[in-house]
């Protein structure tokens, strides 16, 4: 088999397994929906509160902390009824377990913000959208698959240590909180202020060096991430 | 030459560089024409304990990548060192900054760029510590700081690009290094203190390692005798 | 600022600096003598046990 052919079939195992329980999915989702209210409790300090400008930065802390909940889960079912140590008796190569978990992971994180995102700009969005839809897709995906690429790493690793979920945030975030930064600041400027994709094409190139970064990086340590 | 390379020899070398860098920093170099006026004074030992913190996590770096190739567990006793001094300096980074905020702008800290970099590096090199704390296996445990301490340096950089990103306005640049223009005199007072703490840090680093080798020799030794 | 009050600040986080780094330099420096006389110890040890162990082969 290929090495798309691979990917494409561990893929296939963790879609066709999340589709069966949608434990993942739907916590998921909840968690989002239910950060989005309580972030509306928590920041509307008057009456007439615009929370426009605080949408980059409630929009980006919910999928980090749904993201967060999702890798535990992804990696937690595959240690428990040790289907990672079926995995790595297959003649695999440990970079291609590795693209097939974020490209799933990436999967999951967008099925989830298909869902949140309309509900997220019906709830704080004042004004438009649709003509920041481009730019705010760019800041979208690229956000996203750093945000993949470096949380399948690090919950492969956390997930082999005595403390497993309590680990990740931890490593986590701090490493997370560039692109963090970028994505937050592009996406309050797309939607409070009208920003295109020109505006905020520096941030766009920071988050793009930072998946390049990422992914390299990654695809050099996994097989030392993975154990034996 | 190995003489002059051990640990007192080279804490001996410091102290020197950094007595005289000292003195040079408060006697010969002007005092700032700016607002800062004499708690720029402060920068002498500010900025050098902040190039010798990033030196200690790049020395982290280089060891936690001859690790990975050799899986000597001497390259992961280096890597721990290094980040446990890296991470000293950088607290006195933030403790020395905050001085400088309060001495300088009135408050004890600003969203400053600089500042803020130092301040998330605190935390992910906190977190190396965790992560070496919930792993028990010996060389599981040094693969993954190894792992762990690569990505950390390689993401300060970034970090510290990211804070830029941040729209002004929203938090004040107060301080930016080019403004200040440094004289000849100011210049070299700066460089011998920043030769001093690199210096300084080599013999810590030193020491370090040197125990926790001698740890593993006892640990070793305790073993075939216990056995 | 004044000048006296600036120079308050910056000598006292100088003095404190240097202070818990060369504490932490004599420090780490006790600690090597004590682990290499610890070593040393344990080594001599080693080679009396070998040795006995060696003669009581040779009987």
């Amino acid at each position: 088999m290929s090495g798309w052919g691979q990917i494409g079939a561990i893929l296939r195992k963790d879609l066709i397994r999340e589709l069966r329980t949608r434990d993942m999915l739907v916590s998921m989702a909840l968690f989002a929906l239910l950060a989005m209210v309580i972030f509306h409790w928590a920041f509307t300090v008057r009456g007439d509160t615009d929370l426009t400008y605080f949408t980059g930065g409630m929009l980006w802390v919910t999928f980090v902390f749904a993201m967060l909940l999702g890798l535990n889960r992804s990696f937690a079912q595959e240690k428990d009824e040790h289907c990672l140590d079926g995995l790595l008796l297959c003649p695999v190569d440990r970079v291609t377990i590795f693209l097939a978990k974020t490209v799933g992971n990436l999967v999951f994180l967008l099925i989830i913000q298909a869902v949140a995102v309309p509900v997220f700009v019906l709830f704080f969005v004042e004004g438009g959208f649709l003509e920041g839809l481009p730019a705010f897709l760019a800041v979208l995906l690229l956000a996203d698959l750093g945000i993949c690429a470096l949380g399948t790493l690090l919950a492969t690793i956390s997930m082999n240590t005595r403390s497993r979920d309590l680990l990740l945030p931890i490593l986590f975030l701090p490493l997370i909180v560039p692109l963090l930064v970028a994505a937050t600041s592009a996406t309050t400027l797309v939607l409070a202020d009208g920003a295109g994709v020109r505006e905020i094409g520096g941030r766009l190139l920071f988050m793009l060096g930072f998946d390049a970064v990422f992914l390299v990086v990654a695809w050099g340590t996994y097989d030392f991430a993975i154990g034996e | 030459m190995k003489k002059l390379v051990s640990a007192p020899a080279l804490f001996l070398w410091a102290g020197a560089f950094l007595i005289v860098g000292l003195l040079l920093a408060f006697w010969w170099a002007p005092v700032d024409a700016s607002a800062m006026g004499f708690s720029q004074k402060i920068f002498y030992y500010h900025a050098p304990i902040a190039e010798t913190s990033l030196v200690g996590f790049g020395v982290a770096f280089a060891a936690a990548v001859m690790y990975l190739r050799t899986q000597d567990l001497k390259w992961d006793r280096l890597g721990y060192v290094s980040v446990r001094l890296g991470l000293l300096f950088a607290v006195l980074v933030m403790f020395t900054g905050m001085i400088w905020g309060k001495s300088s702008w009135g408050v004890w800290w600003a969203w400053e760029p600089r500042l803020t970099t130092f301040l998330l590096v605190c935390f992910l090199y906190a977190a190396y510590f965790v992560l070496r704390s919930v792993v028990e296996e010996e060389q599981r445990r040094a693969t993954y700081a190894a792992v762990f301490a690569v990505i950390a340096f390689i993401d300060v950089p970034i970090t510290w690009f990211a804070t830029r990103l941040i729209p002004e306005g929203l938090h004040p640049v107060v301080f930016k290094a080019g403004d200040t223009g440094m004289e000849g005199s100011m210049f070299a007072s700066f460089m011998i203190s920043m030769i001093g703490m690199t210096l300084l840090l080599a013999a810590l680093i030193r020491h370090g390692w040197q125990i926790e080798l001698l740890k593993d020799r006892v640990t070793d030794l305790k073993s075939i005798l216990g056995g | 600022m004044s000048i006296e009050e600036g120079a308050k600040y910056v000598a006292a986080a100088y003095a404190i600096i240097l202070a818990v780094l060369v504490a932490y330099y004599f420090m780490s420096a006790r600690r090597v003598t004590v682990l290499r006389r610890d070593v040393e110890l344990l080594e001599e040890e080693t080679k009396r046990r070998r040795a006995s162990a060696g003669g009581a082969d040779a009987d």
